[in-house]
Protein backbone atom coordinates (compact mmCIF):
# COMPACT_ATOMS: atom_id res chain seq x y z
CA UNK A 1 0.00 0.00 0.00
CA UNK A 2 2.74 2.44 1.04
CA UNK A 3 4.69 1.59 -2.11
CA UNK A 4 1.80 2.53 -4.31
CA UNK A 5 1.36 5.81 -2.51
CA UNK A 6 5.03 6.63 -2.95
CA UNK A 7 4.88 5.64 -6.57
CA UNK A 8 1.84 7.78 -7.07
CA UNK A 9 3.52 10.75 -5.36
CA UNK A 10 6.71 10.40 -7.37
CA UNK A 11 4.79 10.05 -10.59
CA UNK A 12 2.62 13.02 -9.75
CA UNK A 13 5.66 15.23 -8.99
CA UNK A 14 7.48 13.96 -12.06
CA UNK A 15 4.47 14.61 -14.20
CA UNK A 16 4.06 18.06 -12.73
CA UNK A 17 7.73 18.93 -13.38
CA UNK A 18 7.58 17.45 -16.82
CA UNK A 19 4.46 19.34 -17.68
CA UNK A 20 5.87 22.56 -16.21
CA UNK A 21 9.07 22.18 -18.15
CA UNK A 22 7.26 21.33 -21.30
CA UNK A 23 4.81 24.17 -20.96
CA UNK A 24 6.96 26.93 -19.43
CA UNK A 25 10.19 26.42 -21.28
CA UNK A 26 12.25 23.56 -22.66
CA UNK A 27 16.05 23.45 -22.18
CA UNK A 28 17.95 25.40 -24.70
CA UNK A 29 19.95 22.40 -25.67
CA UNK A 30 16.91 20.43 -26.56
CA UNK A 31 15.56 20.21 -29.99
CA UNK A 32 12.40 22.29 -30.02
CA UNK A 33 9.35 20.13 -30.49
CA UNK A 34 6.35 21.19 -32.38
CA UNK A 35 3.10 22.06 -30.59
CA UNK A 36 1.56 18.92 -31.90
CA UNK A 37 4.34 16.82 -30.42
CA UNK A 38 3.98 18.56 -27.09
CA UNK A 39 0.26 17.89 -27.03
CA UNK A 40 0.83 14.23 -27.83
CA UNK A 41 3.38 13.97 -25.03
CA UNK A 42 0.99 15.63 -22.61
CA UNK A 43 -1.78 13.25 -23.60
CA UNK A 44 0.57 10.28 -23.22
CA UNK A 45 1.60 11.45 -19.79
CA UNK A 46 -2.03 12.02 -18.81
CA UNK A 47 -2.90 8.50 -19.92
CA UNK A 48 0.00 7.16 -17.92
CA UNK A 49 -1.12 9.13 -14.90
CA UNK A 50 -4.69 7.81 -15.27
CA UNK A 51 -3.34 4.26 -15.52
CA UNK A 52 -1.54 4.58 -12.21
CA UNK A 53 -4.58 6.23 -10.64
CA UNK A 54 -6.69 3.23 -11.70
CA UNK A 55 -4.17 0.85 -10.18
CA UNK A 56 -4.17 2.81 -6.97
CA UNK A 57 -7.97 2.88 -6.80
CA UNK A 58 -8.23 -0.87 -7.40
CA UNK A 59 -5.71 -1.57 -4.69
CA UNK A 60 -7.53 0.73 -2.29
CA UNK A 61 -10.73 -1.32 -2.81
CA UNK A 62 -8.81 -4.54 -2.24
CA UNK A 63 -7.33 -3.11 0.91
CA UNK A 64 -10.80 -2.21 2.26
CA UNK A 65 -12.07 -5.70 1.49
CA UNK A 66 -9.04 -7.25 3.18
CA UNK A 67 -9.60 -5.10 6.25
CA UNK A 68 -13.25 -6.26 6.48
CA UNK A 69 -12.13 -9.87 6.17
CA UNK A 70 -9.63 -9.36 8.94
CA UNK A 71 -12.33 -7.95 11.24
CA UNK A 72 -14.59 -10.96 10.51
CA UNK A 73 -11.75 -13.38 11.11
CA UNK A 74 -11.00 -11.69 14.40
CA UNK A 75 -14.64 -12.10 15.48
CA UNK A 76 -14.56 -15.78 14.54
CA UNK A 77 -11.37 -16.25 16.45
CA UNK A 78 -12.96 -14.68 19.53
CA UNK A 79 -15.98 -16.98 19.16
CA UNK A 80 -13.74 -20.02 18.78
CA UNK A 81 -11.85 -18.97 21.89
CA UNK A 82 -15.11 -18.72 23.85
CA UNK A 83 -16.22 -22.15 22.60
CA UNK A 84 -12.89 -23.65 23.54
CA UNK A 85 -13.11 -22.08 27.00
CA UNK A 86 -16.64 -23.44 27.40
CA UNK A 87 -15.53 -26.91 26.32
CA UNK A 88 -12.61 -26.72 28.69
CA UNK A 89 -15.00 -25.78 31.48
CA UNK A 90 -17.16 -28.79 30.58
CA UNK A 91 -14.16 -31.07 30.66
CA UNK A 92 -13.31 -29.93 34.13
CA UNK A 93 -16.94 -30.34 35.32
CA UNK A 94 -17.53 -33.06 37.88
CA UNK A 95 -18.40 -36.26 36.02
CA UNK A 96 -21.82 -37.75 36.67
CA UNK A 97 -21.89 -40.64 39.06
CA UNK A 98 -23.18 -44.08 38.06
CA UNK A 99 -26.25 -43.65 40.24
CA UNK A 100 -28.18 -40.51 39.55
CA UNK A 101 -31.52 -39.29 40.83
CA UNK A 102 -34.02 -36.55 40.25
CA UNK A 103 -37.12 -35.42 42.12
CA UNK A 104 -39.83 -34.21 39.78
CA UNK A 105 -43.61 -34.02 39.87
CA UNK A 106 -46.41 -31.52 39.84
CA UNK A 107 -48.89 -29.76 42.07
CA UNK A 108 -52.01 -27.73 41.55
CA UNK A 109 -54.62 -25.81 43.48
CA UNK A 110 -57.72 -23.98 42.41
CA UNK A 111 -61.31 -23.05 42.89
CA UNK A 112 -64.61 -24.10 41.34
CA UNK A 113 -67.68 -21.90 41.07
CA UNK A 114 -71.05 -23.29 40.01
CA UNK A 115 -73.10 -20.84 38.00
CA UNK A 116 -76.42 -22.64 38.44
CA UNK A 117 -76.55 -23.56 42.08
CA UNK A 118 -74.37 -25.76 44.26
CA UNK A 119 -71.46 -24.87 46.47
CA UNK A 120 -68.53 -22.81 45.30
CA UNK A 121 -65.34 -24.26 46.64
CA UNK A 122 -61.62 -23.88 46.85
CA UNK A 123 -59.79 -27.09 46.13
CA UNK A 124 -56.28 -28.31 46.62
CA UNK A 125 -56.04 -30.58 43.65
CA UNK A 126 -52.90 -32.64 43.69
CA UNK A 127 -49.40 -32.93 45.00
CA UNK A 128 -47.68 -35.62 42.97
CA UNK A 129 -43.98 -36.10 43.67
CA UNK A 130 -42.19 -38.30 41.16
CA UNK A 131 -38.94 -40.03 42.10
CA UNK A 132 -36.41 -41.05 39.46
CA UNK A 133 -33.36 -43.14 40.24
CA UNK A 134 -31.06 -44.27 37.45
CA UNK A 135 -28.11 -46.66 37.41
CA UNK A 136 -25.92 -45.96 34.39
CA UNK A 137 -27.94 -46.41 31.21
CA UNK A 138 -29.09 -49.79 32.39
CA UNK A 139 -32.07 -49.30 34.65
CA UNK A 140 -34.28 -46.56 35.98
CA UNK A 141 -36.74 -46.75 38.85
CA UNK A 142 -39.54 -44.25 38.78
CA UNK A 143 -42.44 -43.87 41.12
CA UNK A 144 -45.21 -41.31 41.50
CA UNK A 145 -47.27 -40.74 44.61
CA UNK A 146 -50.49 -38.78 44.60
CA UNK A 147 -51.58 -36.79 47.63
CA UNK A 148 -55.09 -35.42 47.61
CA UNK A 149 -57.41 -33.94 50.22
CA UNK A 150 -60.95 -35.24 50.13
CA UNK A 151 -64.10 -33.24 50.86
CA UNK A 152 -63.88 -34.09 54.56
CA UNK A 153 -60.31 -32.90 54.88
CA UNK A 154 -58.66 -36.29 54.95
CA UNK A 155 -55.43 -36.76 53.07
CA UNK A 156 -55.54 -39.54 50.54
CA UNK A 157 -52.38 -41.13 49.24
CA UNK A 158 -52.17 -43.34 46.18
CA UNK A 159 -49.35 -44.94 44.25
CA UNK A 160 -49.90 -43.74 40.70
CA UNK A 161 -47.11 -45.85 39.29
CA UNK A 162 -43.86 -47.49 40.35
CA UNK A 163 -41.75 -49.24 37.75
CA UNK A 164 -38.32 -50.57 37.00
CA UNK A 165 -37.42 -49.63 33.46
CA UNK A 166 -34.68 -51.70 31.84
CA UNK A 167 -33.04 -49.87 28.95
CA UNK A 168 -32.09 -52.98 27.03
CA UNK A 169 -31.69 -51.44 23.59
CA UNK A 170 -31.96 -48.03 21.94
CA UNK A 171 -35.35 -49.10 20.63
CA UNK A 172 -36.56 -51.30 23.49
CA UNK A 173 -37.27 -50.74 27.16
CA UNK A 174 -38.79 -53.36 29.42
CA UNK A 175 -41.01 -51.93 32.13
CA UNK A 176 -42.11 -53.98 35.14
CA UNK A 177 -44.33 -52.96 38.01
CA UNK A 178 -47.34 -50.69 38.19
CA UNK A 179 -47.40 -48.46 35.14
CA UNK A 180 -49.75 -45.94 33.57
CA UNK A 181 -51.87 -47.65 30.98
CA UNK A 182 -50.50 -47.18 27.47
CA UNK A 183 -54.02 -47.43 26.03
CA UNK A 184 -54.82 -44.10 24.40
CA UNK A 185 -52.83 -40.89 24.87
CA UNK A 186 -54.51 -38.90 27.65
CA UNK A 187 -53.75 -41.04 30.67
CA UNK A 188 -50.13 -41.75 29.95
CA UNK A 189 -49.04 -38.46 28.44
CA UNK A 190 -51.43 -35.64 29.18
CA UNK A 191 -53.05 -36.10 32.57
CA UNK A 192 -50.61 -34.06 34.75
CA UNK A 193 -52.33 -30.76 35.36
CA UNK A 194 -49.45 -28.64 34.09
CA UNK A 195 -49.54 -30.55 30.78
CA UNK A 196 -53.30 -30.93 30.43
CA UNK A 197 -54.39 -27.72 28.71
CA UNK A 198 -57.74 -27.70 30.47
CA UNK A 199 -56.53 -28.94 33.85
CA UNK A 200 -59.30 -31.50 34.24
CA UNK A 201 -59.89 -34.80 32.44
CA UNK A 202 -62.28 -35.03 29.50
CA UNK A 203 -65.54 -36.86 30.13
CA UNK A 204 -64.91 -40.61 30.11
CA UNK A 205 -61.15 -40.30 30.56
CA UNK A 206 -61.05 -40.13 34.35
CA UNK A 207 -62.26 -42.50 37.05
CA UNK A 208 -65.24 -44.65 36.02
CA UNK A 209 -64.43 -43.82 32.43
CA UNK A 210 -63.63 -45.81 29.32
CA UNK A 211 -59.86 -45.44 29.60
CA UNK A 212 -57.73 -47.74 31.78
CA UNK A 213 -55.67 -45.68 34.21
CA UNK A 214 -52.95 -48.15 35.16
CA UNK A 215 -51.87 -51.76 35.03
CA UNK A 216 -49.61 -54.08 36.99
CA UNK A 217 -47.50 -56.35 34.84
CA UNK A 218 -44.85 -56.16 32.15
CA UNK A 219 -44.50 -53.76 29.29
CA UNK A 220 -42.19 -53.72 26.28
CA UNK A 221 -41.96 -50.33 24.62
CA UNK A 222 -39.83 -48.00 22.59
CA UNK A 223 -39.47 -45.87 19.51
CA UNK A 224 -37.85 -46.49 16.13
CA UNK A 225 -36.70 -43.73 13.79
CA UNK A 226 -37.62 -44.14 10.14
CA UNK A 227 -35.50 -41.98 7.90
CA UNK A 228 -34.68 -38.47 9.04
CA UNK A 229 -38.05 -37.30 10.32
CA UNK A 230 -40.50 -40.19 10.75
CA UNK A 231 -40.88 -42.45 13.75
CA UNK A 232 -42.88 -45.38 15.00
CA UNK A 233 -43.48 -45.92 18.69
CA UNK A 234 -45.02 -48.88 20.41
CA UNK A 235 -46.01 -50.28 23.80
CA UNK A 236 -47.08 -53.88 24.39
CA UNK A 237 -48.25 -54.96 27.82
CA UNK A 238 -49.41 -57.94 29.82
CA UNK A 239 -51.01 -57.30 33.19
CA UNK A 240 -53.38 -58.48 35.87
CA UNK A 241 -56.24 -56.68 34.19
CA UNK A 242 -59.38 -54.89 35.35
CA UNK A 243 -62.07 -55.96 37.80
CA UNK A 244 -65.76 -55.42 38.19
CA UNK A 245 -66.57 -52.11 39.82
CA UNK A 246 -69.57 -50.85 41.70
CA UNK A 247 -73.02 -50.97 40.15
CA UNK A 248 -71.93 -53.13 37.26
CA UNK A 249 -69.18 -50.84 36.07
CA UNK A 250 -65.51 -51.55 35.45
CA UNK A 251 -62.46 -50.73 37.51
CA UNK A 252 -59.90 -50.21 34.77
CA UNK A 253 -56.80 -49.96 36.90
CA UNK A 254 -53.88 -51.98 38.14
CA UNK A 255 -54.68 -54.52 40.85
CA UNK A 256 -52.01 -56.19 42.93
CA UNK A 257 -53.31 -59.69 42.25
CA UNK A 258 -54.96 -61.34 39.30
CA UNK A 259 -58.30 -62.79 40.35
CA UNK A 260 -58.77 -64.90 37.23
CA UNK A 261 -56.67 -66.68 34.68
CA UNK A 262 -57.21 -64.05 32.03
CA UNK A 263 -54.40 -61.59 31.90
CA UNK A 264 -54.99 -58.26 30.23
CA UNK A 265 -53.07 -58.04 26.97
CA UNK A 266 -52.82 -54.96 24.83
CA UNK A 267 -50.85 -51.97 23.72
CA UNK A 268 -50.62 -49.00 21.47
CA UNK A 269 -48.76 -48.23 18.29
CA UNK A 270 -48.15 -44.71 17.06
CA UNK A 271 -46.81 -43.35 13.79
CA UNK A 272 -45.27 -39.93 13.28
CA UNK A 273 -44.73 -39.14 9.58
CA UNK A 274 -43.27 -35.84 10.81
CA UNK A 275 -42.30 -35.01 14.39
CA UNK A 276 -45.32 -32.76 14.98
CA UNK A 277 -48.06 -35.12 13.82
CA UNK A 278 -48.90 -38.46 15.39
CA UNK A 279 -51.66 -40.97 14.87
CA UNK A 280 -52.08 -43.90 17.17
CA UNK A 281 -54.17 -46.99 17.68
CA UNK A 282 -54.76 -48.94 20.89
CA UNK A 283 -56.20 -52.33 21.75
CA UNK A 284 -56.64 -54.31 24.93
CA UNK A 285 -58.44 -57.50 25.83
CA UNK A 286 -59.08 -58.88 29.28
CA UNK A 287 -61.75 -60.55 31.37
CA UNK A 288 -63.48 -59.76 34.64
CA UNK A 289 -65.07 -62.03 37.21
CA UNK A 290 -68.60 -61.33 38.36
CA UNK A 291 -68.81 -60.25 42.01
CA UNK A 292 -69.86 -62.87 44.56
CA UNK A 293 -73.23 -62.40 46.18
CA UNK A 294 -76.52 -63.90 47.11
CA UNK A 295 -79.31 -65.44 45.04
CA UNK A 296 -79.70 -68.36 42.69
CA UNK A 297 -77.26 -67.21 40.02
CA UNK A 298 -73.55 -67.93 40.19
CA UNK A 299 -71.08 -65.25 39.10
CA UNK A 300 -69.58 -65.74 35.65
CA UNK A 301 -66.73 -64.21 33.71
CA UNK A 302 -67.21 -61.49 31.13
CA UNK A 303 -64.80 -60.48 28.38
CA UNK A 304 -63.49 -56.95 28.17
CA UNK A 305 -62.33 -55.43 24.91
CA UNK A 306 -61.04 -51.93 24.37
CA UNK A 307 -59.97 -50.27 21.18
CA UNK A 308 -59.16 -46.70 20.45
CA UNK A 309 -57.61 -44.19 18.10
CA UNK A 310 -55.86 -40.92 18.79
CA UNK A 311 -54.14 -38.12 16.94
CA UNK A 312 -52.04 -35.12 17.86
CA UNK A 313 -50.84 -32.13 15.84
CA UNK A 314 -48.37 -29.98 17.75
CA UNK A 315 -46.67 -27.66 15.30
CA UNK A 316 -45.50 -24.28 16.54
CA UNK A 317 -48.17 -22.56 18.64
CA UNK A 318 -50.86 -25.09 17.66
CA UNK A 319 -51.83 -28.02 19.83
CA UNK A 320 -54.62 -30.21 18.49
CA UNK A 321 -55.69 -33.49 20.09
CA UNK A 322 -58.26 -36.10 19.29
CA UNK A 323 -58.96 -39.34 21.07
CA UNK A 324 -61.62 -42.01 20.89
CA UNK A 325 -62.04 -45.08 23.07
CA UNK A 326 -64.55 -47.90 22.84
CA UNK A 327 -64.73 -50.16 25.87
CA UNK A 328 -66.99 -53.21 25.96
CA UNK A 329 -67.66 -55.57 28.84
CA UNK A 330 -69.55 -58.67 27.81
CA UNK A 331 -72.71 -59.86 29.54
CA UNK A 332 -72.11 -61.76 32.78
CA UNK A 333 -73.64 -62.73 36.08
CA UNK A 334 -72.48 -60.49 38.89
CA UNK A 335 -73.62 -58.68 42.00
CA UNK A 336 -73.63 -54.90 41.55
CA UNK A 337 -71.88 -54.60 44.91
CA UNK A 338 -69.87 -57.25 46.76
CA UNK A 339 -72.32 -59.40 48.74
CA UNK A 340 -75.41 -58.15 46.92
CA UNK A 341 -77.73 -60.24 44.81
CA UNK A 342 -76.15 -61.80 41.75
CA UNK A 343 -77.93 -60.67 38.59
CA UNK A 344 -77.55 -61.18 34.87
CA UNK A 345 -75.91 -57.95 33.69
CA UNK A 346 -76.22 -56.78 30.11
CA UNK A 347 -73.34 -56.07 27.83
CA UNK A 348 -71.85 -52.70 28.85
CA UNK A 349 -70.54 -50.33 26.20
CA UNK A 350 -68.57 -47.18 27.07
CA UNK A 351 -67.65 -44.77 24.29
CA UNK A 352 -65.65 -41.66 25.01
CA UNK A 353 -64.08 -39.09 22.72
CA UNK A 354 -62.87 -35.54 22.69
CA UNK A 355 -61.30 -33.00 20.40
CA UNK A 356 -59.15 -30.21 21.80
CA UNK A 357 -57.53 -27.20 20.21
CA UNK A 358 -55.14 -24.76 21.85
CA UNK A 359 -53.21 -21.87 20.32
CA UNK A 360 -50.38 -19.97 21.95
CA UNK A 361 -50.46 -16.28 21.03
CA UNK A 362 -46.67 -15.96 21.01
CA UNK A 363 -46.60 -16.20 17.21
CA UNK A 364 -48.90 -13.27 16.54
CA UNK A 365 -47.92 -10.63 19.06
CA UNK A 366 -44.78 -9.19 20.56
CA UNK A 367 -46.52 -8.02 23.73
CA UNK A 368 -44.80 -9.73 26.69
CA UNK A 369 -48.19 -10.26 28.35
CA UNK A 370 -50.19 -11.46 25.34
CA UNK A 371 -47.43 -13.82 24.21
CA UNK A 372 -48.01 -15.88 27.34
CA UNK A 373 -51.70 -16.42 26.71
CA UNK A 374 -53.11 -19.61 25.26
CA UNK A 375 -56.82 -19.96 24.53
CA UNK A 376 -58.08 -23.53 24.47
CA UNK A 377 -61.35 -25.25 23.65
CA UNK A 378 -62.34 -28.87 24.13
CA UNK A 379 -65.50 -30.76 23.39
CA UNK A 380 -66.15 -34.38 24.23
CA UNK A 381 -68.82 -36.96 24.78
CA UNK A 382 -69.15 -39.98 27.04
CA UNK A 383 -71.81 -42.47 25.97
CA UNK A 384 -72.85 -45.42 28.10
CA UNK A 385 -75.23 -48.20 27.15
CA UNK A 386 -76.15 -51.41 28.95
CA UNK A 387 -76.36 -49.98 32.46
CA UNK A 388 -78.99 -47.34 33.08
CA UNK A 389 -77.66 -46.24 36.44
CA UNK A 390 -74.16 -45.58 35.12
CA UNK A 391 -75.60 -43.91 32.06
CA UNK A 392 -77.73 -41.61 34.18
CA UNK A 393 -74.80 -40.74 36.41
CA UNK A 394 -72.01 -40.27 33.90
CA UNK A 395 -73.13 -40.11 30.27
CA UNK A 396 -72.66 -36.53 29.15
CA UNK A 397 -71.28 -34.06 26.70
CA UNK A 398 -68.68 -31.70 28.05
CA UNK A 399 -67.62 -28.35 26.63
CA UNK A 400 -64.60 -26.52 27.99
CA UNK A 401 -63.40 -23.07 27.04
CA UNK A 402 -60.30 -21.89 28.81
CA UNK A 403 -57.47 -19.41 28.86
CA UNK A 404 -54.00 -20.34 30.05
CA UNK A 405 -51.43 -17.79 31.14
CA UNK A 406 -47.96 -19.34 31.05
CA UNK A 407 -45.86 -17.71 33.76
CA UNK A 408 -43.04 -20.13 32.90
CA UNK A 409 -42.89 -23.17 30.60
CA UNK A 410 -44.15 -25.43 33.40
CA UNK A 411 -46.08 -22.93 35.52
CA UNK A 412 -49.55 -21.92 34.43
CA UNK A 413 -52.50 -19.97 35.80
CA UNK A 414 -55.78 -20.69 34.07
CA UNK A 415 -59.42 -19.81 34.02
CA UNK A 416 -62.01 -21.94 32.32
CA UNK A 417 -65.68 -22.43 31.72
CA UNK A 418 -67.13 -25.93 31.69
CA UNK A 419 -70.57 -27.04 30.65
CA UNK A 420 -71.69 -30.58 31.35
CA UNK A 421 -74.90 -31.77 29.77
CA UNK A 422 -76.09 -35.08 31.22
CA UNK A 423 -77.58 -37.14 28.45
CA UNK A 424 -80.28 -39.04 30.32
CA UNK A 425 -81.96 -36.22 32.21
CA UNK A 426 -80.81 -33.34 30.04
CA UNK A 427 -79.51 -31.41 33.08
CA UNK A 428 -76.83 -28.81 32.40
CA UNK A 429 -74.15 -28.07 34.92
CA UNK A 430 -72.06 -24.95 34.42
CA UNK A 431 -68.78 -24.32 36.19
CA UNK A 432 -66.12 -21.64 36.33
CA UNK A 433 -62.75 -23.21 37.06
CA UNK A 434 -59.64 -21.45 38.34
CA UNK A 435 -56.39 -23.31 38.68
CA UNK A 436 -52.67 -22.82 39.12
CA UNK A 437 -50.48 -25.76 38.16
CA UNK A 438 -46.75 -26.23 38.43
CA UNK A 439 -44.64 -29.01 36.96
CA UNK A 440 -41.25 -29.36 38.61
CA UNK B 1 -51.72 -71.18 29.86
CA UNK B 2 -53.05 -67.91 28.53
CA UNK B 3 -50.47 -66.05 30.55
CA UNK B 4 -47.80 -68.18 28.96
CA UNK B 5 -49.23 -67.44 25.53
CA UNK B 6 -49.28 -63.73 26.23
CA UNK B 7 -45.75 -63.73 27.54
CA UNK B 8 -44.56 -65.67 24.52
CA UNK B 9 -46.23 -63.15 22.24
CA UNK B 10 -44.71 -60.25 24.13
CA UNK B 11 -41.29 -61.88 24.11
CA UNK B 12 -41.54 -62.69 20.42
CA UNK B 13 -42.44 -59.10 19.67
CA UNK B 14 -39.58 -57.69 21.69
CA UNK B 15 -37.24 -60.30 20.24
CA UNK B 16 -38.23 -59.24 16.76
CA UNK B 17 -37.39 -55.66 17.53
CA UNK B 18 -34.18 -56.53 19.29
CA UNK B 19 -33.16 -58.79 16.45
CA UNK B 20 -30.91 -56.11 15.09
CA UNK B 21 -28.64 -56.69 18.08
CA UNK B 22 -29.56 -57.05 21.71
CA UNK B 23 -27.04 -55.23 23.78
CA UNK B 24 -27.13 -53.38 27.02
CA UNK B 25 -27.04 -49.73 26.13
CA UNK B 26 -24.13 -49.17 28.55
CA UNK B 27 -22.61 -45.81 29.31
CA UNK B 28 -23.42 -43.00 26.92
CA UNK B 29 -20.77 -40.87 25.29
CA UNK B 30 -18.69 -39.01 27.81
CA UNK B 31 -20.81 -35.93 28.50
CA UNK B 32 -17.74 -33.96 29.54
CA UNK B 33 -16.47 -34.01 25.95
CA UNK B 34 -19.35 -32.68 23.92
CA UNK B 35 -19.37 -33.34 20.21
CA UNK B 36 -20.62 -30.23 18.35
CA UNK B 37 -22.45 -32.36 15.77
CA UNK B 38 -24.18 -34.32 18.53
CA UNK B 39 -25.18 -31.10 20.26
CA UNK B 40 -26.66 -29.80 17.01
CA UNK B 41 -28.62 -33.03 16.53
CA UNK B 42 -29.72 -32.84 20.14
CA UNK B 43 -31.03 -29.30 19.77
CA UNK B 44 -33.20 -30.37 16.86
CA UNK B 45 -34.42 -33.52 18.59
CA UNK B 46 -35.18 -31.52 21.74
CA UNK B 47 -37.31 -29.10 19.72
CA UNK B 48 -39.02 -31.93 17.84
CA UNK B 49 -39.74 -34.36 20.65
CA UNK B 50 -40.36 -32.43 23.87
CA UNK B 51 -43.06 -30.19 22.43
CA UNK B 52 -45.13 -33.20 21.39
CA UNK B 53 -46.75 -33.32 24.84
CA UNK B 54 -45.74 -30.27 26.86
CA UNK B 55 -43.97 -26.93 26.76
CA UNK B 56 -40.23 -27.12 26.38
CA UNK B 57 -38.45 -26.19 29.56
CA UNK B 58 -35.40 -23.95 29.27
CA UNK B 59 -32.07 -25.82 29.48
CA UNK B 60 -30.99 -23.63 32.40
CA UNK B 61 -33.87 -24.92 34.56
CA UNK B 62 -32.00 -28.07 35.56
CA UNK B 63 -28.42 -29.08 36.24
CA UNK B 64 -26.56 -31.84 34.38
CA UNK B 65 -27.64 -34.70 36.61
CA UNK B 66 -31.28 -33.64 36.71
CA UNK B 67 -31.39 -33.32 32.93
CA UNK B 68 -29.69 -36.64 32.43
CA UNK B 69 -32.21 -38.50 34.58
CA UNK B 70 -35.22 -36.51 33.44
CA UNK B 71 -34.45 -37.15 29.78
CA UNK B 72 -33.97 -40.87 30.45
CA UNK B 73 -37.45 -40.84 32.00
CA UNK B 74 -38.77 -39.36 28.75
CA UNK B 75 -36.96 -42.05 26.77
CA UNK B 76 -39.34 -44.55 28.35
CA UNK B 77 -42.46 -42.43 28.72
CA UNK B 78 -42.19 -40.74 25.34
CA UNK B 79 -40.94 -43.80 23.44
CA UNK B 80 -37.94 -41.87 22.14
CA UNK B 81 -35.03 -43.90 20.68
CA UNK B 82 -31.92 -44.12 22.86
CA UNK B 83 -29.55 -42.53 20.33
CA UNK B 84 -31.83 -39.51 20.08
CA UNK B 85 -32.00 -39.33 23.86
CA UNK B 86 -28.20 -39.18 24.12
CA UNK B 87 -28.19 -36.31 21.61
CA UNK B 88 -30.79 -34.44 23.67
CA UNK B 89 -28.83 -35.05 26.87
CA UNK B 90 -25.66 -33.74 25.23
CA UNK B 91 -27.46 -30.63 24.03
CA UNK B 92 -29.13 -29.83 27.36
CA UNK B 93 -25.99 -30.48 29.37
CA UNK B 94 -23.98 -28.21 27.07
CA UNK B 95 -26.62 -25.47 27.14
CA UNK B 96 -27.65 -25.26 30.77
CA UNK B 97 -24.69 -23.27 32.05
CA UNK B 98 -25.60 -19.73 33.02
CA UNK B 99 -23.13 -17.07 31.83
Amino acid sequence: MQGFKKLFTVLSISTFIALSVLILGPPLAAQEPTNQELLERIEALEEELQYFRDILEANTEKATEARERAVAAEAKAEEATRTAESAAASRTARPLSDTKWHLAGYADAGAMFRTNGGDDTFAFGHFNPVFHFQYKDIVMFEGELEFEIDEDGKTEVALEYATLNFLVHDNVSIVVGKFLSPIGQFQERLHPTWINKIGYAPAGFGHDGAQPSSEIGVQVRGGISIGKRSMVNYAVMVGNGPRMGHEGGLELEGFGRDDNQNKAFGGRIGFLPVPYFEIGGSYMKAAVNGLEGTGALMPTTGKVKIWGADAAYTRGPWDFRFEYLNTVRGALNSAEEEGGEVEALDRLVLKAWYVQLAYRLSEITSSPFLRRLEPVVRYGKFNISGNHHLEEENAQTRLNIGLNYWIAPSLVARIGYEQRKFLVEGIKEKLILLQAAYGF
Amino acid sequence: MKLLKNLVLASAFSGLIMGSGLVLAGDPADPSRPDPAQIARGAKAWADQCGRCHNMRAPAELNDEDWYVSVTHMRVRGNIPGDMIRDIQAFLMASNKKE
